[in-house]
């Protein structure tokens, strides 16, 4: 497949995403309801086996750029996951499901120094389905009724990004991302009492905004690499029916990692990330992000293991959400390494507010090299 | 094989796993939406206006019935009665249906006279049922008061339904009367074997008779014959016909009638008040300013109308009735077309002064959804003439009784507000 050729598929790929075609999404939380949505992970199946240590080095994640100047070859990737998540408030279990597909995207170099990808992941996800059981005082009788407040959809990342390899032990890279996404809304109530009609009200809400980032790549000694990265977003815009609903101010962001290669078969990797997502209005708070990982044998069929924790940016109360999860994975070259299949399985649990998550998650990734 | 095994597992998992399921019980407020479904209740009290009655949309012989009533009341005495006249076959009548001969019709045996009762309150006792000769020059614009006298002095039966119905076979072979009661209707078909003096055919009018009916009980005397076609008075008669000097019996087509009624006393003119239903029928038409904040913004759950009776619904007692409220797909005043799809109604029971309320839900839906339509309602008796009953209710120009609109609506969703 020549090189043109290989662009065109990829732009076939990523093109709906960036026309809003596409629909992505991150884990799916409870814990955004009443904030903006939860953030999605800008991890590759890869770098998310490893709790998500090994992202600011994948080129295939779009945490950083600048891994994309050691990617030698055109390369599309995307990823999907289930995940089936039990939902514990108040001593009552709410078994839930969803498959999102969080990931797509191409890079490639372009130039002897420099390479280029474009793709698109979740920023924010946007789905929910509440159902609540209550009655109220209404013409001078309770009214007992049942609401169902939906939200189905999220906010993209689309990403353009350029990366540059400046000697052999620095790299830098640059991204722009582009915000879009849009939701379905729905509110329905219904009452018990069929003199009152049903409510049933609807909308699409679609959402805009704009960021940059910049990282580097810095190889201390062999086998020893530092990443850093930052990222600001300005604000998300929520517009109904072209009128503007909502402008939320979105966090500034910085994070940072390092890779320890002692051999050919083994790497360790650890990463940390900041952000200020206080920023987006009250019930939001600023979050630490930690994670830590490794991947070892042959990297044909290599096994990774990784933990993450940190915090959730919207919660209720004074304390942000915490969570913590621990992954496994492994992946496999077919075709003489031009097709590889990543797959993956996380536990994660989330606490906050007198609510508990635990959720299993697994992930298949493919990756082409054509 | 293996590899299709492989495959039909791989399939059914990729579908199993497409499966979404996201709702979950609401943790208020804490893992709840912050907007929420506000619903407001209010009550227009102002928005109804330039309201006003009409009478006349359907008279007496555009009914579907004939009204029978002997209703003692504590001013006057509701009386209904119904009249028909049957037209006959002219002088002569053919002899035989192969033969165009004709021969001169001597007069009549015997006839039978069937009617059908559509409604009749089964708690009135000795229903007595009283057929009166009237002169066949009734028309639509005959009046109670021009019957008066043929309805005193030119009985011809008398028929006790309930002695009847009573009788074995529901038969009475005296009188050759008879009854069937059709259950799976709810009507009785009544029979009445009239003899040479009841059924005179007089071959100088043609042959056309016209009869009245007055009808008695111990309580509650009221019942409702139907005039329309196989259902309406039919006259059976058996005729003597000359054929070539001998005379001999023919039984010709059975025949139809012009049929309608009488009362009193006449209805009360129209006043300031609302009224609705009657003989003829009257309409009242209330004109709704509805709040732009509603109508435009908002969705409606439930519309209430509010009316209080100016004075105790009239009619007779066991016949409850129903009016109905119905939008108009044009405002012309008494004439507007009214739009028959959608409608919300109310039982009147008569002698009853509550305050009536009609759901009117739909009509209003259907404004918010066309703003073109005019926020128009009407009030009509569901089966218009057909039951003496009317109400009568204060207009917006009474104000501690006008009509009020209760409405339940629910503002926009704050959709996009995180």
């Amino acid at each position: 497949m020549s090189h043109r050729t290989g662009w065109t598929i990829a732009v076939l790929l990523v093109g709906p995403a960036l026309t809003g075609g596409a629909t992505a999404a991150a884990q799916d939380s409870q814990f955004g309801i009443r904030g903006l949505g939860t953030p999605g992970r800008w991890e590759s199946v890869r770098a998310r086996s490893t709790g998500g240590a090994f992202g600011p080095f994948d080129p295939l994640s779009p945490l950083m750029e600048a891994p994309l100047a050691d990617l030698g070859q055109l390369t599309a990737t995307a990823a999907g996951y289930t995940s089936n998540r039990d939902v514990v408030v108040g001593g009552t279990t709410t078994p839930l499901r969803t498959t999102r597909f969080p990931l797509m995207g191409v890079a490639g170099p372009v130039a002897p120094r420099l390479a280029v990808a474009v793709g698109f992941t979740t920023y924010l996800d946007r789905s929910w389905d509440v159902i609540l059981r209550d009655s109220f005082m209404l013409r001078g009788v309770l009214e007992r009724y049942t609401d169902a407040i939906a939200s189905d959809g999220s906010v993209a990342d689309v990403r353009f990004a350029a990366a540059s390899r400046l000697s052999r032990r620095i790299a830098i890279g640059a991204g722009l991302h582009v915000l879009a996404g849009s939701t379905r809304m729905t509110a329905e109530r219904r009452f018990d009492d069929s003199s009152f009609s049903r409510v049933q009200q609807s909308a699409e809400v679609r959402y805009d905004g704009f960021g940059v980032s910049g990282s580097v790549l810095i190889g201390v000694a062999p086998g020893l690499s530092i990443a850093g990265w930052a990222r600001s977003d300005n604000r998300l815009r929520a517009k109904v029916a072209d009128t503007t609903s909502a402008v939320t101010d979105l966090p500034r962001m910085a994070g940072g990692g390092i890779l320890f290669a002692p051999s050919p078969n083994a790497r360790v990797a650890a990463s940390v990330a900041w952000r200020s997502w206080s920023k987006a209005g009250a019930g939001a708070f600023d979050t630490w992000n930690w994670s830590a990982g490794m991947e070892f044998g042959l990297r044909r069929m290599p096994i990774r293991l990784g933990a993450r924790g940190g915090q959730m940016p919207f919660g209720p109360g004074t304390q942000a959400p915490t969570e913590v999860a621990g992954s496994l994975g492994t992946g496999r070259a077919f075709a003489q390494g031009r097709a590889l299949i990543d797959v993956g399985l996380e536990r994660l649990e989330r606490r906050g507010g007198g609510l508990t998550e635990r959720v299993w998650t697994v992930l298949v990734g493919l990756t082409v090299r054509p | 094989m293996t590899r299709r095994r492989l495959a039909f597992v791989g399939a059914v998992l990729l579908v199993a796993a497409c499966v979404e399921r996201l709702a979950a019980p609401g943790n208020c407020p804490d893992f709840c939406p912050s907007g929420q479904i506000t619903i407001v209740d209010t009550l227009l009290t102002s928005s109804i206006h330039r309201d006003s009655s009409y009478r006349g949309y359907v008279l007496a012989y555009q009914s579907a019935l004939m009204l029978a009533a002997h209703l003692p009341g504590a001013t006057d005495t509701l009386d209904g009665r119904p009249i028909f006249r049957i037209n006959g076959y002219g002088a002569r009548i053919r002899l035989t249906a192969a033969d165009t001969a004709t021969g001169a019709i001597l007069g009549a045996d015997s006839a039978r006279l069937q009617l059908y009762v559509v409604r009749r309150d089964t708690a009135t006792h000795n229903l007595r049922l009283q057929l009166y000769r009237l002169p066949i020059t009734i028309d639509t614009g005959t009046t109670f008061g021009a019957l008066v006298a043929p309805f005193t002095d030119s009985l011809v039966r008398t028929v006790n339904i309930d002695t009847l119905l009573a009788q074995p076979g529901r038969k009475d072979s005296v009188t050759g009367d008879s009854v069937v009661v059709d259950s799976v209707n709810h009507r009785l078909v009544l029979s009445l074997k009239l003899d040479t003096a009841a059924a005179r055919y007089v071959p100088t009018d043609s042959g056309t008779v016209s009869y009245g009916i007055r009808i008695a009980a111990d309580t509650l005397a009221s019942i409702a014959f139907a005039k329309v076609g196989l259902l309406g008075p039919t006259l059976q008669w058996y005729l003597r016909v000359d054929s070539l000097g001998t005379p001999v019996a023919r039984k010709p087509g059975v025949l139809g009638a012009f049929a309608t009624f009488v009362f009193a006393p006449p209805p009360v003119a129209i006043d300031s008040t609302l009224a609705v239903g009657g003989v003829p029928s009257a309409h009242s038409v209330l004109r709704v300013a509805l709040p732009k904040v509603i109508r435009d913004s908002s969705q409606i759950i439930r519309a209430t109308l509010y009316l209080v009776p100016a004075v105790p619904a009239r009619g007779t007692p066991a016949d409850s009735f129903v009016i109905e409220a119905r939008t108009v797909l044009a405002d012309f005043g008494a004439k507007s077309p009214i739009d028959l799809l959608l409608g919300d109604s109310a039982m009147i029971h008569p002698g009853a002064t509550d305050t009536v309320k009609i759901e009117v839900t739909n009509l209003l839906q259907q404004w918010s959804a066309d703003s073109t339509r005019p926020t128009v309602l009407v009030l009509r008796p569901e089966r218009e003439a057909q039951l003496f009953g009317e109400i009568r209710f204060y207009p917006s120009v009474a104000t501690a009784f006008r009509p009020t609109l209760q409405i339940t609506f629910v503002r926009r969703f704050p959709f996009g507000v995180p």
